[in-house]
């Protein structure tokens, strides 16, 4: 594909290869929605052909919790799924099940996990309200703290992947042998591989809402994010691994990264959208909502090249935004503060609150957002000092201190900072969380005491993909 | 991510970071030991740091106040990076504002901390020696840490030796934290290997301090049609 010769190859080789591997998703998927309709029956059949209880449970296992159920609701909610994961994981021998239907595993882990976020926040919530009213709930968890545990919650997790061996299946997938070979009696199960495989998308997003990002990412060694991933049928899934991968990068200020997987993601949904379910469909707009606040984060930290449509859905939906943070300064940190805030995943913390000390909680949301906010203040004179650099090729510190209003040694910060930051980690086809360091900016400067010296990379014309979209065009 | 994998680490530590032991109390003793060494023998592991904050999260009954503080102390050693935000991320929210009926030093001890980062991170190197002068507790912060002052001031270096051709000794001497003129020609000299002339410190060329003009080529070969061609291909057939 593509090769330019500043040490550019990568990232546009990447999008390009990005973009067939999309190609291939859409076929892919479109082939499975067909697929799926024949695969209906079977499924039907072989469900009445198991026990109704058990199966009951499973279904029930799948069956999404009403947001407002009672606390006694969402307690034996909690103890459904520790007997039923006790009686899947620690029956003696695998337990002779198949699941219910393709999506089954995925419900499962999702809800589960959606059962222990909304359960934590919630938590929290009345002990910083401390309010009279809600005295006996407050009292019934105090009493119960390992209920809806974080501890029990990653044993599940943990123990699933355990038992089907999944990583050692992956890990011979990726080395083009048989995986089966690796599954052992658990893992051969298609129940216990896909449970198996979901609970490694699940312990990404519970390392997630716990703030632990690099071990998110850390999670899905043994997955290639690509076509071959096992979970793409699972439209919910494949987004769901999505936005949290790419939020993690954000965090670990790997804002390119970041950006390809939102924007990989949103593409494919963009795509897909006509022949999705819809009611698959509905649950995946706020989330998508949500990554186009974040890919508006992310650009504003590293300007770059977004592609046409994700461009201009981002204008439609964020236009007004985006040309504030852009602009930097002061101005732009409270829209940074509510693009976080509606975009960022719902944060807890992992043990009981004080109960006694309402004042003493505080709202993780606050606390990772405090921290991100540090980095923000921490750049936000970059578009400033960018905007006039591009106008000269030399430029007197001095006197651009004097055009800017600012102290001289402010304004070497400024240039320092805004330098530093142009190196930035970049994937390379290694796990998620290796990289190379590599230069993203094309505005480059130097200083000689208080000359800056300045060069921008000049920008060739780039014929090659507007023939390409032509000569495409001309087949349709 | 400069810090996150050092040769340093020991087998024993590899193992409780990889695996399910991570999440056992028990590894917290040797992950404190751990964090000792690092102290002392200079050098930073803030993946297996992460590891043991965790752990702190998940219990805080176990939680050792100087050991948080050591431990970001050592990720901010590591600016400009994310190590020190990851870090802050893991601690309980009460601790990143302070609360009022708080008893803790902790809280303060972090905030000070952040203080000192934000200086790092922003390279306002003047300011941060300024700050960390200003307080005796800033000093007692650090004081864990072998050659804090030694490591940060050679980081700094570095990082002007990135943007700088040459630098005016007066503006160096206020970045390094040093006294006079006198030790900043002594540690540009002797540590960075630098020249002084006519009261200008000079830095040698590198790939960064340049800022070389570049052109962004496009390279067209045959395989960026492969696609296009193979379908008229088909087509055609």
């Amino acid at each position: 594909m593509s090769n330019f010769q500043n040490g550019m190859a990568p990232l546009r080789a990447m999008e390009d290869d990005s973009d067939v591997e999309e190609e291939a998703l859409v076929a892919d998927y479109k082939e499975q929605v067909q697929y799926e309709d024949l695969d209906d029956e079977p499924a039907v059949l072989s469900m009445a052909q198991q026990t109704d209880d058990i199966q009951s449970r499973l279904a029930q296992a799948a069956q999404p919790l009403d947001f407002s159920a009672p606390l006694e609701i969402k307690f034996s909610s909690y103890d459904q799924y520790c007997s039923l994961f006790h009686f899947i994981l620690n029956s003696e021998g695998p337990v002779d099940l198949e699941p219910p239907s393709y999506y089954w595993a995925w419900d499962v882990i999702d809800e589960f996990i959606y059962q222990f976020n909304s359960f934590s926040s919630y938590r929290s919530r009345l002990a910083r309200q401390g309010s009279e009213e809600k005295s006996q709930e407050i009292q019934m968890l105090r009493e119960n703290p390992n209920t809806w545990g974080c501890y029990s919650v990653l044993n599940v997790l943990y123990s699933l992947i355990q038992r089907s061996q999944i990583q050692e299946q992956l890990a011979a997938m990726k080395r083009n042998e048989d995986p089966m070979a690796a599954a052992g009696d658990y893992g051969s199960k298609n129940l216990y591989r896909m449970l198996g495989y979901f609970s490694i998308i699940g312990l990404l997003r519970v390392h997630c809402l716990l703030g632990d990002f690099s071990l998110a990412l850390k999670t899905l060694d043994a997955i290639e994010l690509n076509k071959k991933a096992m979970f793409a049928r699972v439209m919910a899934a494949h987004f769901t691994t999505y936005y949290y991968v790419g939020f993690s990068y954000m965090m670990m200020r790997r804002y390119g990264d970041a950006i390809r997987m939102f924007s990989h993601i949103l593409v494919y949904v963009s795509r897909t959208k006509n022949f999705q379910k819809s009611a698959q469909y509905d649950s995946i707009t706020k989330k998508n909502e949500q990554m186009y606040a974040l890919i508006a984060i992310c650009v504003a930290f590293h300007p770059t090249r977004l592609d046409d449509t994700i461009h201009t859905a981002l204008r439609e939906k964020y236009g007004d935004q985006l040309l504030k943070l852009q602009k930097g300064g002061p101005d732009s940190l409270p829209i940074f503060e509510e693009l976080f805030r509606t975009a960022c995943p719902k944060f807890i913390s992992p043990v009981p609150p004080n109960f006694d000390d309402p004042e003493s909680n505080v709202d993780p949301i606050e606390h990772h957002l405090s921290i991100f906010m540090d980095e923000v203040k921490t750049n936000m004179f970059s578009p400033t000092v960018k905007s006039y650099l591009r106008l000269y090729t030399t430029m007197d510190l001095k006197k651009l201190a004097g055009f800017l209003d600012v102290e001289s040694e402010e304004l070497r910060s400024w240039l320092l900072v805004n330098k530093q930051r142009t190196k930035q980690l970049r994937w390379n086809d290694q796990t998620l969380l290796e990289g190379e360091l590599v230069n993203v900016s094309d505005l480059d400067y130097a200083m000689s005491g208080d000359l800056i010296h300045i060069s921008e990379a000049k920008v060739g014309r780039k014929l090659v993909d507007w023939y390409l979209r032509n000569l495409s065009r001309t087949y349709a | 991510m400069s810090g996150e994998d050092p040769q340093e680490r020991p087998q024993e530590i590899r193992n409780i970071i990889n695996g399910l032991e991570r999440y056992n109390p028990e590894a917290a003793s040797v992950l404190e030991a751990y964090v000792s060494q690092q102290c002392e023998e200079k050098f930073c592991d803030c993946n297996a740091n992460r590891a043991l904050l965790k752990l702190y999260q998940l219990n805080p009954d176990r939680l050792k106040d100087e050991v948080v503080s050591n431990i970001l102390v050592k990720a901010m050693t590591q600016f400009p990076s994310p190590q020190f935000d990851l870090a802050l991320h893991l601690l309980p929210p009460s601790l990143s504002s302070p609360t009022p009926n708080s008893t803790s030093e902790l809280p303060e001890a972090v905030a000070h901390l952040r203080t000192l980062n934000t200086q790092l991170e922003g390279a306002q190197y003047a300011r941060f020696w300024a700050t960390l002068e200003s307080d005796d507790l800033y000093a007692d912060l650090v004081a864990d840490i072998a050659g804090f002052e030694d490591v940060i001031r050679v980081r700094i270096a570095q990082l002007i030796s990135q943007s700088y051709r040459e630098v005016n000794v007066g503006v160096l001497e206020n970045w390094l934290g040093l006294d006079d003129e006198e030790e900043v020609k002594k540690f540009v000299t002797e540590t960075c290997g630098w020249k002084v002339a006519d009261g200008l410190v000079h830095i040698p060329k590198n790939a960064e301090n340049e800022a070389k003009k570049t052109e962004i080529r496009e390279d067209v070969n045959i395989d960026m049609f492969s696609r296009i061609i193979k379908r008229s291909w088909e087509e055609a057939a």
